[in-house]
C-alpha cells in the first residue's frame, strides 16, 4: 500500500494581504490526516492494559461505572487484540495477564468482581500494567496503558517530574500511556503531562456516567490513529519572523514543535503569527516553509511532508470575505491561554482574577465570533467557558474549576475533542 | 524504509576524500538541502576539516600511514551536523546536540533508531519497566536507619564480600547505569536526596572532564 500523507493547508483571515505596510499576520495551518479507509485497511491491532484504581475513594458509583466502562472495552475489542487488566490500591494485582480478547465472558466476569478499598500506589500499578503488555509488543499496532484513577499517588514513587519523565521514556520504547482522571480529587498536574509525554490522551471524567463515552472516544482514537511522534519545523523566509505560535507546543530536543498524535478524521489547527515588513504591491511572497516529521501507525520508520505558504499582496482587501475558521482558531487558542493563566491565578489563591480572565474570554469570543455566533463550535466554546465561570463563582467547586480549565486548555491546544 | 545511513554501519573510511565521498552519497539520498547560500551542501574536504577544528566531528581514532581512518560514528556526526544545519539551527546548538553522543543517540537524532532499535531489541520497554520496579521494591525493606553512604567512587574499592548481598544494575538512560547493592536504602529526607543527586552530577562531570 502506498503511504498516504496528511493534507496541509494555510489560511489567513482574508485571502490576500495589504501591501506597503509592516504587519503581524495570523496564519492558520490546518493539518488533516487522510481518512481511514475502512474497506481496505485492516484495523490497527491493539495491545492494551487497563490499569484501574480500586482505592477506597472509588467506592460507589465511580467503581460501578469504571467496571462498566472496562467491560464495554472488552466488548469492543477483536479476538486479534490483546488486553490485560491491573487493579491497584496500596496493593497491585494483575486481574488477568495480557491475552487475546477471545473469551470475553470470563474477562468480564473478573472485571465485575473488582471492589474498592485501600490507598493509591499509582506509579507501580502503571509500571506493572506496562509490564503485562511488554512481552509481545506490536511493532505496527498500538501498545498502550490506560490508567484510570480518582486519586493522588500516595504510595511508592509520587514525584510528578519523575513519573512524567518515565512516561516519555516508556513511550520512546514503544508503549504509550493515556490517563483518565475521575471527579475532583485526582492530580491533573500529574495525569495531564503523563499522557502528553506518554504519547497518549488525557481525559477528565466529571460525572461517573461519562466514563463509557470517554472509553468509546479513546478506543475510536486508538483505532483511528494515523501517526505518532509528530514534529513540526516552521522556517520563515528572510525578513519574516515568527512572533508567536498560539498553541504553545513543547519543543523537541532538536528545537522543533512537538505535535500530538494525528487522528484520522480530525484535523489539527495551528496558528502562527508572522511579523513582516512592507511588501510590494502585486507581489506574491513565499512567507513560510513547513516540514512535518511523523511516524505512520503502520510503518516503522519516520516520514516527512513538506509544504510552503505564499500569499499575494494587494492595495485593498476589504472586499474579501473574512474566513471564520481563522478567526475561530485564533480566538479559541487565546481562550486556552486565558484558561491556563486563570489556573495560575487559582494557584496563587486569586479566584477573583481567574473569574475576571474567563469573563473577558467569554466577551472577547462573543465579539470576535459575532458574525458566525450560530456555529456549533462557537456555541460549545462559550458554553464551556460559562460553565467554568459558574463553577468559579462557587467556592466549593475550586478543584473542579481548575480541572475544567486544565483539560479545556489541553483540548484546544492539541485539537482533542472530549 | 531504511535510512540510507544504516547500510554504512560498522564501515571505515580511509582518508578524507573517501569519507567526503560517502558522506555526500548519503546526504544526497537523504535530500538534505540548503535554502540559503551560506552553508555548502556538499561536505567537501575543506568543510570537514572545519568541522574537525570546531569539534563538531571527533578527530579520527586511527591512522593508516598518513591517512586518517574515519568510522561510522564520524559519518553519523557529519550527517547530523548537516541535517541540523538544514533546519537552520545555530552552530552553538548543533554542537550541543551532536558532541558527546554515542552511535545510538546520533542514530536516534537522525530518526534511524525508530526502525533500527525496535527491530533489534523489542524487549527494551520491558527491561526499562523492570528497572523502574527494582528501586521502588526496596522501599518496602525492613532495615533500620539508613547507612551513611560512601562516596560513589569508593563504592567499588571497598566491596563487601558478604554472600547475602547482591548488586543490581539499573539503567538511567542509554549509556548510564546505576549499580545498587541489595541492602542499600535510598534516603528518605529531601535534603539527602538532593545531596545524592548532586554527588552523582559531580561524578559524571568529573568522569567527562577526565575523558576529554
Amino acid at each position: 500500500m502506498t503511504q498516504q500523507y496528511p493534507k496541509i493547508e494555510f489560511f489567513t483571515t482574508r485571502e490576500k494581504l495589504l501591501a506597503g505596510r509592516e504587519q503581524t499576520v495570523d496564519v492558520l495551518i490546518r493539518i488533516t490526516p487522510p481518512d481511514l479507509d475502512l474497506e481496505n485497511t485492516k484495523r490497527t491491532p491493539l495491545n492494551l492494559s487497563i490499569v484501574l484504581d480500586r482505592s477506597g475513594s472509588m467506592a460507589g458509583d465511580k467503581m460501578v461505572r469504571a467496571r462498566e466502562a472496562a467491560m464495554y472495552c472488552v466488548d469492543q475489542m477483536l479476538p486479534t487484540d490483546r488486553l490485560s487488566v491491573v487493579v491497584f490500591d496500596d496493593r497491585i494485582d494483575t486481574l488477568f495477564p495480557s491475552e487475546p480478547v477471545a473469551n470475553k465472558k470470563s474477562m468480564k466476569d473478573l472485571i465485575s468482581r473488582i471492589d474498592a478499598r485501600g490507598s493509591t500506589a499509582l506509579h507501580e500499578a502503571w509500571v506493572r500494567g506496562g509490564l503485562t503488555i511488554s512481552d509481545l509488543l506490536l511493532e505496527r499496532g498500538i501498545n498502550r496503558v490506560l490508567l484510570i484513577t480518582d486519586g493522588q499517588a500516595n504510595v511508592g514513587i509520587t514525584s510528578t517530574d519523575e513519573i512524567v519523565t518515565q512516561s516519555l521514556a516508556l513511550f520512546q520504547r514503544g508503549i504509550s500511556t493515556s490517563t483518565i482522571g475521575i471527579g475532583a480529587d485526582f492530580n491533573e498536574d500529574l495525569l495531564l503531562p503523563m499522557a502528553q509525554s506518554g504519547g497518549g490522551n488525557a481525559w477528565h471524567v466529571v460525572e461517573p456516567q461519562d466514563m463509557q463515552r470517554i472509553f468509546q472516544v479513546e478506543l475510536d482514537g486508538l483505532v483511528a490513529q494515523f501517526a505518532h511522534t509528530v514534529s513540526l519545523s516552521l522556517i520563515p523566509s528572510d525578513g519574516i519572523r515568527i512572533a508567536d505560535v498560539l498553541n504553545d507546543f513543547e519543543l523537541t530536543e532538536t528545537g522543533r514543535y512537538r505535535l500530538p498524535n494525528l487522528q484520522a478524521g480530525s484535523s489539527l489547527d495551528i496558528v502562527v503569527q508572522l511579523k513582516m515588513g512592507a511588501q510590494a504591491l502585486g507581489s506574491t511572497v513565499r512567507l513560510l516553509d513547513l516540514r512535518m516529521g511523523f511516524t505512520p501507525q503502520d510503518q516503522k520508520a519516520a516520514d516527512v511532508v513538506k509544504s510552503a505558504f505564499s500569499v499575494e499582496f494587494v492595495d485593498s482587501n476589504d472586499d474579501l470575505a473574512v474566513n471564520p475558521e481563522v478567526v475561530k482558531a485564533v480566538q479559541f487558542l487565546m481562550n486556552a491561554r486565558a484558561r491556563r493563566e486563570a489556573m495560575d491565578r487559582i494557584d496563587q489563591g486569586d479566584f477573583a482574577a481567574a473569574r475576571v480572565l474567563i469573563g473577558q474570554s467569554i466577551a472577547a469570543t462573543q465579539v470576535a465570533c459575532a458574525p458566525f455566533a450560530s456555529m456549533d463550535e462557537v456555541i460549545e466554546e462559550c458554553a464551556a467557558l460559562e460553565e467554568v465561570a459558574q463553577s468559579l463563582d462557587d467556592r466549593n467547586q475550586d478543584r473542579m474549576s481548575r480541572k475544567k480549565l486544565a483539560y479545556g486548555a489541553y483540548s484546544r491546544r492539541t485539537g482533542k475533542i472530549s | 524504509m531504511k535510512h540510507p545511513v544504516e547500510r554504512e554501519r560498522g564501515k571505515k573510511y580511509v582518508g578524507l576524500p573517501e569519507f567526503a565521498r560517502i558522506s555526500e552519497e548519503v546526504l544526497s539520498e537523504l535530500g538534505i538541502e540548503q535554502k540559503r547560500g551560506t552553508v555548502s551542501l556538499v561536505p567537501d574536504e575543506r568543510t570537514i576539516r572545519y568541522y574537525l577544528a570546531e569539534g563538531l566531528i571527533q578527530p579520527a581514532d586511527e591512522k593508516q600511514g598518513t591517512a586518517s581512518v574515519f568510522s561510522y560514528k564520524h559519518l553519523l556526526q557529519l550527517v547530523a551536523v548537516k541535517k541540523l544545519q538544514a533546519e537552520h539551527l545555530p552552530i552553538r546548538k548543533i554542537r550541543e546536540l551532536v558532541t558527546g553522543k554515542d552511535e545510538q543517540q546520533l542514530e536516534s537524532l537522525l530518526g534511524v533508531a525508530a526502525s533500527g532499535r525496535k527491530g533489534t531489541d523489542d524487549k527494551e520497554a520491558k527491561r526499562y519497566l523492570e528497572s523502574l520496579l527494582a528501586p521502588s521494591m526496596s522501599f518496602g525493606g525492613i532495615q533500620s536507619a539508613p547507612q551513611e553512604t560512601a562516596p560513589l567512587s569508593s563504592a567499588a574499592e571497598a566491596p563487601r564480600r558478604d554472600s547475602s548481598v547482591s548488586w543490581q544494575r539499573v539503567e538511567i538512560e542509554p549509556g548510564l547505569e546505576l549499580h545498587i547493592r541489595s541492602d542499600y536504602k535510598p534516603p528518605v529526607a529531601a535534603a539527602r536526596t538532593k545531596g545524592l543527586t548532586e554527588r552523582i552530577r559531580t561524578a559524571i562531570s568529573r568522569y567527562w572532564r577526565e575523558r576529554q
